[in-house]
C-alpha cells in the first residue's frame, strides 16, 4: 500500500531514512548536541543532504528526568518545525510528541507526521492526526507511563502483545479518521521492554510486517544493543547496523536513526539481498 | 532487406537490470535499430543461445517477433572481442582491435564477404562471440544477392548508430538497408 505522510507519497517498496533531531539539552545519544536552534537546523540540513526521507523534531527525552510541561516542550519545538518547513517545503518533517496539544501546534506550523513513541498515552492524539491529515506512528509501551523505564515488566508472548497493541491503536487510528495510507506501526524497541524482549521482537519483525501496515523501526543506539554487546553510547553503531540488517530482511519500511548515511547503505544491501531493490549498477560479467 | 545488428550483452535482459543502466545509450540505439527491423513483420533471428534470449527481450520491448522462417528482416545478435583492454573480461590480447577493425570496417560498408570469411579460430582466441553469427550474415546477404541474379553485388546501405567498448568489449549496432 503506498504511504501517505502528510504532503509526501511513497511507493510501497521505499525505505525510508528517519533521521534524529533532538531540541533537548539531555538525550542519551548526543547530549543536547543539537540543543541550539542553530545546531539543530545545521543537523536538518546535514540529514537532508545525506538523503534523509523525514527528520523527526523531539522536544523530550525518553528517559526520566526534569518535568517538561507542554508550553516547554511547544517552546521547542513549534517555531522550530515553522522554520524547517519555510526552508525544506517538500521534506516530511515528524514531530515525537505524545501529547495531542503539542500535536496540534506543530500540524498548525506544517508537521507531516507524529510520532507517539508513547503508545497513546494521550487519546486525542489520532483526533489531531485526523483533523491536520497528519500521518501517525503506533507504538507498542506495553501501557506504560510516558517516560518510565521498564521495571521487572514481562510478557505471555511479547510479540503478540506487542501485535495486540498496535494494530489495535492503528484500527482506533483509522476510525478517528486518519487515512489508512497514514498509519504506521512501531514495535518500539526497549520502551516497555527488556533487552530479551527487544531481541525476540527484531528476531519476529516479520510477523509485524506481515499484518500489512508499514513498520518503523526505532534501534539506533539503544540500551539493547548496548547490553547485547556490553558497549557504552557511542560504541553501539555496528550493534545497531546488525540489527537494522534484521529489520531490513523482514521488511521493515522505515528506519529512525542517527547515523543516516550508514543505515541508508546497509537497509539498500540487504533489500537488494532480498530482492526487493535492484544493484545501483551491475556490470560485472554481464558486459 | 532490412538487417539490424545489436549486442549481444547479458547486461541488456531485464534479469540483470540495474537501477542506473550501466549501457543506456547502447540499449537506446539497440531498441531504435529493433524497432526499425521488426516494425513490418516477424524477423528472423541470426544469433547463439545467448543472443536468442537477447533478441527475444528486444523484440518484446518493440512489439515485435521472431520467425523460423527465412525473411527479408533479419536482426542479428553478435559483438566483438572481449579482450580490448587490461580490465576487459578476457585481459588484453592487442589482437583484438584488429580484428575487431576488420569486423567494424566490413559492417560499416555494408560488405558481406569480409564478414563470410571471418576466422573462427582467433574470433574464439579473442573471445568474439559474434563470429558465428557475423559469418552467416554475411553467407546470407551473398547468397541473396546471388539469388536475385544481380550482375553485382547487392547495394547495401549501411548506418552504424553505436561503435565503443565500454567495458572492453565491443560493441555495434548497425543497420542495413539491402536492395538489389
Amino acid at each position: 500500500m503506498t504511504l501517505r505522510l502528510g504532503r509526501r507519497e511513497f511507493a510501497d517498496d521505499a525505505t525510508l531514512m528517519m533521521a534524529i533531531v533532538n531540541r533537548t539539552p539531555d538525550s542519551f545519544y548526543d547530549k543536547g548536541a543539537t540543543w541550539a536552534e542553530g545546531k539543530a537546523f545545521d543537523r536538518i540540513a546535514r540529514v537532508v543532504e545525506q538523503g534523509a526521507e523525514i527528520v523527526d523534531i523531539g522536544g523530550i527525552k525518553a528517559a526520566p528526568g526534569a518535568e517538561i510541561d507542554v508550553a516547554e516542550e511547544k517552546r521547542r519545538v513549534v517555531d522550530f518545525v515553522a522554520k524547517v518547513r519555510a526552508s525544506y517545503p517538500d521534506l516530511v518533517i515528524s514531530v515525537d510528541t505524545w501529547r495531542a496539544e503539542v500535536a496540534r501546534a506543530v500540524c498548525e506550523a506544517g508537521a507531516d507526521v507524529i510520532n507517539d513513541a508513547w503508545g497513546g498515552a494521550d487519546p486525542g492524539l489520532v483526533d489531531v492526526a485526523a483533523e491536520f491529515g497528519a500521518a501517525i506512528v503506533c507504538t507498542h509501551t506495553g501501557g506504560v507511563t510516558p517516560r518510565t523505564r521498564p521495571h521487572r515488566r514481562e510478557y505471555d508472548d511479547v510479540v503478540a502483545a506487542v501485535l495486540s497493541d498496535t494494530v489495535a491503536y492503528a484500527e482506533r487510528a483509522v476510525a478517528a479518521g486518519v487515512d489508512r495510507r497514514s498509519v504506521v506501526i512501531d514495535p518500539a524497541h526497549d520502551f516497555g521492554k527488556n533487552t530479551f524482549h527487544s531481541l525476540e521482537l527484531t528476531r519476529r519483525l516479520d510477523e509485524m510486517v506481515a499484518t500489512g501496515w508499514p513498520v518503523l523501526v526505532s534501534l539506533s543506539n539503544k540500551d539493547f544493543v548496548g547490553e547485547t554487546l556490553d558497549l557504552p553510547v557511542g560504541e553501539r553503531l555496528t550493534g545497531t547496523l546488525a540489527t537494522t540488517a534484521i529489520c531490513a530482511l523482514a521488511g521493515a519500511r522505515i528506519y529512525r536513526v542517527h547515523e543516516v548515511v550508514e543505515t541508508r547503505q546497509v537497509v539498500d544491501m540487504v533489500s537488494s539481498i532480498a530482492g526487493r531493490r535492484l544493484p545501483a549498477r551491475a556490470i560485472r560479467g554481464l558486459a | 532487406m532490412r538487417i539490424a545488428v545489436v549486442p549481444s550483452a547479458p547486461v541488456l535482459l531485464p534479469q540483470y537490470a540495474s537501477l542506473t543502466d550501466p549501457v543506456a545509450e547502447m540499449r537506446a540505439a539497440a531498441l531504435d535499430a529493433v524497432r526499425w527491423v521488426a516494425s513490418e513483420g516477424p524477423v528472423t533471428v541470426l544469433a547463439d543461445d545467448l543472443g536468442h534470449r537477447v533478441a527475444r527481450h528486444l523484440l518484446g520491448e518493440v512489439g515485435g517477433r521472431a520467425t523460423d522462417e527465412p525473411g527479408e528482416r533479419v536482426l542479428v545478435v553478435a559483438d566483438g572481442s572481449a579482450r580490448r583492454g587490461e580490465k576487459a573480461p578476457g585481459h588484453l590480447d592487442e589482437r583484438a582491435f584488429g580484428y575487431d577493425a576488420a569486423i567494424g570496417d566490413a559492417l560499416r560498408q555494408g560488405d558481406a564477404k569480409a564478414l563470410a570469411v571471418l576466422d573462427p579460430e582467433l574470433g574464439a582466441q579473442l573471445l568474439v562471440g559474434g563470429v558465428p553469427a557475423f559469418r552467416a550474415l554475411g553467407e546470407l546477404v551473398v547468397h541473396h544477392g546471388d539469388l536475385r541474379q544481380t550482375a553485382g553485388d547487392l547495394r547495401v546501405r549501411a548506418d552504424v548508430d553505436y561503435d565503443a567498448d565500454p567495458y572492453g568489449v565491443q560493441y555495434w549496432v548497425v543497420r542495413w538497408q539491402c536492395d538489389s
